[in-house]
Order: structure tokens, then C-alpha cells, then sequence
């Protein structure tokens, strides 16, 4: 099948898959961000139980392959009377898996900031909440650009698990293997999904370079 | 309550030595937050109960031994797919790098680009791809391969960007002197840059075998039997998907856990950093 022939047959499907993944990256980074926020908040706060479970979030979805947490909230959670729909399934796996890695960014961006500043920032009478808003913040967040453009970045390609459940419309990895079984796609059918993902992961790296570049902390 | 940790982390560092007020008040709220914990994991508990998943005849089948036996011929699938895709990415990777820092124009543009393709797409898309297009061709790929080769692309693409940083860190002055002493560019590469660079990145190498393992989960795509795959057999002949799913999940989090901390360790002792 030529280039031709398979864009003007699926043509539409493809750029439905990009879009859906597109939407679906977009969407679960802004759930990621919020939630690796609150776990980070969880883990550095003085009440210990809150700590363990913030410790434990990240080892547990760290850990786990993308597709067993997919299973689990898609087929297992619906026996446990969650039902949610395929959509949902998939970005709410991409949060979890995402959050955790997002947080341990925050927390090694917290990290870098040396201990001197904080006991600098409260022996010139800054309170806690100032030390933090003013201090740690700041510091924490310029230096995780980088970190967080790759995570954007791995969100992304973690959405290619929607092609294990009947997502409608389906995302870049679905429809290729949509395309696969109703025709001879060849290599040329895999080609235009990945160059879907490959040239918006060079954009999104381009971008978060050229930001990172611009606030990042010259130590 | 806390005794002193001997290295001051960031997170302790936040907080002043507490007066007998702010103790009280971290008293409260760490029994607050201790009670808002318990009832959470009660609530999870009540929720398996009030469904039915606790009954007996859904856990009872992990106290035989013949499904452990299935599910560790199951993990050594697994174990056997992570490894020759870890050995392989290694090669593919060293090339990559190689063929990048070559010096050669053609060359290093080609390295760059094979190493951003590999990275930027999603390794169930070259799972995807092994699956549909040997056949296509009228090549037999046993399904070993399916998986093994895609997952070993896939990583090839991060390990050389690893294997880069870790011959970035190698410092230029060396380079320098090899040069100045007469080495070649590759005899400074083989003779003192690599055995620099590879051991600096050691513990990222074995951090790297996490995202290996957990790539190898969707050995179904292409019906090998992996632990995942053994596990679906096992839920389609016991009925017990929620207990079975969960346990995998358990098993496979340990065995990343284990890997992730052997990382952590191998780069405490030697001080190299954990490069992602």
C-alpha cells in the first residue's frame, strides 16, 4: 500500500489517533502536575503517616508496568463495582504512573537547594510558609524544566496504552494496529504514527529546552 | 520521638528544632492524618468485602503449589525476554553512542536520529510493528523475538543517550592529553574515555532493566508467556481475575523495587549519579 492510497483511506483515523493523543497527553499532564504536587506536599510534610503514604505512592506506581495498572483499573476496579469508561481508564493510569515519577522530580528539585539557604532564609526571620513560597518553590520548580519536559514526554508515549483497551476515537498506537488488521499497512503504516509521536516529542523537547534554558539556576 | 538521622535530608531540614507547641500540634495532626490512613485502607477493605472479592475460593489458589510453579515458569519468560533485550539494548546502544560522537557527519546524523526515533515512540508501537510486519513479509518471527527485539529498541534509544552523559562527564582535559601524547581519536575513545564513561553509568544501566522488565508485560500482544500471560491463563481457568491481577502487580512492583534499589546502591558505593 502506498503513502497515498493509505492516507486518503485512513487518512481521518490517523489524525483522530493524533489528536486523541494529543488530548489525552494534555489532559493527564495537567492531572499529573496537580497530583505529583499534593504527593510532594504529602512526603516533605511533618506527619509521618502522610509521609509513608506519599513514599509508598511512589514506589507502588514507580514500579508497576503500565499495562498491569491499566488491567487493574479497567477490568479489575469494575468487579470492585468502579466502572469507569475506556477513556478515563487510560488517563487516570497515565495520572498514576506520571504523578510518581513527577514528584520524585519535585523532590530532587527540592533536593538541589542547599540546606544553608533555608537556615540563611530563617535566621533573616522568615516563617515557614515564606521559606517555602519564597525559597523552596521557586528554586524547586526552575530547576525541574528539564526533568518535567521528559516526564510530558514519557506521559505521551504512556497514552500508546490506550491501544490495549476499544477506545473510541482510538489514539496513534490503536489505529495503527486498527490499520494492521484490515490491511497490509507494511512498514509505512507504523511510520506515520510514530513520526506522529517522535516529531511531538521533538517539539515538546525543543520547547522545554528553550524554557529550561532561560529560568535554569547557574550554580 | 525522632531520633536524629545522621545525614540531614531536605525534608527535615525545612522545619525548626519544634517547641513543646508545634510538637503537640505535630502530635495531632500525625494522628489525624494516621486515622484518615486507617480508614482509607478500611474502606478499600470493606469495598473487596461487600463485592465478594475476599471470599476464600479467589485467594485459596495461591496456596497451591502448581500455580506458583505456572507463574514462575511465567517469570522466567519474563526474566529471559529483560535479559537478552537488556544485552542487546547494551550493544545497540554503545553503537548508537558511538556512531553520535564519532565525528563523522553522516554518520552521528543518522546515530541522532535512530537514538530521538527510538526514544519518542512508544515501545508498544515497535511491539506493534515486529508483530504485523515480518508476516506481512512472509517472515516467521517466533514470538520470543516479537517482544525481545522491540523492547531492546526501545531502550537501545535511552541507553545511548545514557552511555552519552556518561562519556560527557568524562573531563575534557584527559581527552586532551591522550590526544597530545599521540593516542588516535579511537585509542583515546577505547583506552581512556569508555572505561570511564561505562563505569560512571553503571547504576543507570541497572535502573534502565526496570523500564525493560515492565515493557515485557504486554508479551500477550504477541501470545508469549511471560508472567502477565501465565497469569491471564490462570484467570480464565480459576475465575479469580481481581486476586490474580493484584498479585502480579505485587510481584512485578518488588521485583522493579529490588532492581531500583540495587541501582541506589551500586551508585552510593561508587558515587556515580542515577542518570534518567
Amino acid at each position: 500500500m502506498g503513502l497515498s492510497e493509505l492516507l486518503s483511506t485512513y487518512g481521518d483515523k490517523y489524525l483522530q489517533g493524533l489528536l486523541a493523543t494529543w488530548s489525552m497527553t494534555a489532559v493527564s499532564f495537567v492531572f499529573v502536575m496537580a497530583l505529583a504536587v499534593l504527593v510532594t506536599v504529602a512526603r516533605v510534610s511533618p506527619y509521618g503517616p502522610l509521609r509513608l503514604v506519599g513514599d509508598l505512592y511512589v514506589q507502588v506506581f514507580r514500579n508497576i508496568p503500565g499495562v498491569a495498572l491499566l488491567i487493574i483499573i479497567a477490568y479489575a476496579l469494575p468487579e470492585l463495582r468502579i466502572v469507569l469508561d475506556w477513556r478515563t481508564c487510560v488517563i487516570v493510569t497515565t495520572v498514576l504512573l506520571g504523578s510518581a515519577f513527577g514528584s520524585e522530580n519535585f523532590m530532587s528539585g527540592i533536593n538541589t537547594i542547599s540546606v544553608g539557604q533555608i537556615e540563611a532564609a530563617r535566621s533573616i526571620g522568615l516563617s515557614f510558609t515564606q521559606i517555602v513560597r519564597k525559597i523552596v518553590i521557586p528554586q524547586a520548580l526552575r530547576t525541574t524544566v528539564l526533568p518535567m519536559t521528559n516526564l510530558l514526554i514519557a506521559v505521551m508515549l504512556t497514552t500508546a496504552l490506550g491501544s490495549q483497551v476499544p477506545l473510541n476515537p482510538q489514539e496513534l498506537t490503536g489505529v495503527v494496529s486498527y490499520v494492521n488488521t484490515r490491511a497490509t499497512g507494511g512498514v509505512l503504516a507504523f511510520l506515520v504514527s510514530a513520526l506522529g509521536y517522535a516529531l511531538s516529542a521533538l517539539a515538546i523537547s525543543f520547547v522545554g529546552n528553550r524554557l529550561d534554558k532561560r529560568v535554569r539556576i547557574l550554580r | 520521638m525522632s531520633s536524629p538521622t545522621p545525614t540531614l535530608s531536605m525534608r527535615d531540614a525545612l522545619y525548626e528544632t519544634p517547641g513543646p507547641r508545634t510538637r503537640r500540634r505535630v502530635r495531632i495532626g500525625t494522628a489525624i492524618t494516621a486515622v484518615v490512613v486507617l480508614l482509607g485502607i478500611a474502606a478499600v477493605v470493606r469495598q473487596f468485602y461487600v463485592t465478594g472479592q475476599l471470599a476464600p475460593r479467589y485467594w485459596s489458589l495461591f496456596l497451591q503449589w502448581t500455580t506458583w510453579r505456572f507463574l514462575g515458569q511465567g517469570l522466567l519468560g519474563t526474566v529471559s525476554v529483560a535479559l537478552t533485550a537488556g544485552a542487546i539494548s547494551l550493544v545497540l546502544g554503545l553503537l548508537l553512542m558511538l556512531g553520535r560522537t564519532s565525528g563523522v557527519r553522516p554518520l552521528a546524523a543518522l546515530c541522532r536520529v535512530v537514538t530521538d526515533f527510538f526514544r519518542g515512540v512508544p515501545s508498544l508501537l515497535l511491539i506493534y510493528f515486529l508483530f504485523f510486519v515480518p508476516a506481512q513479509l512472509g517472515v516467521k518471527m517466533p514470538p520470543f523475538w516479537m517482544l525481545t527485539l522491540p523492547v531492546a529498541l526501545a531502550a537501545a534509544g535511552v541507553l545511548a543517550e545514557v552511555f552519552r552523559a556518561g562519556v560527557n562527564a568524562v573531563p575534557k582535559g584527559q581527552v586532551e592529553a591522550a590526544l597530545s601524547i599521540g593516542l588516535s581519536p579511537a585509542q583515546t575513545m577505547r583506552k581512556i574515555v569508555l572505561p570511564q564513561a561505562v563505569r560512571y553509568v553503571i547504576p543507570s544501566l541497572i535502573a534502565q532493566l526496570v523500564v525493560v522488565v515492565k515493557d515485557t508485560t504486554v508479551a500477550y500482544v504477541v501470545s508469549f508467556p511471560d508472567l502477565m500471560q501465565n497469569a491471564r491463563v490462570l484467570i480464565t481457568s480459576y475465575d479469580a481475575l481481581v486476586s490474580m491481577y493484584l498479585v502480579i502487580a505485587l510481584v512485578y512492583i518488588l521485583i522493579n523495587f529490588a532492581i531500583n534499589k540495587a541501582a541506589v546502591y551500586v551508585s552510593r558505593r561508587t558515587g556515580a549519579k542515577i542518570i534518567r
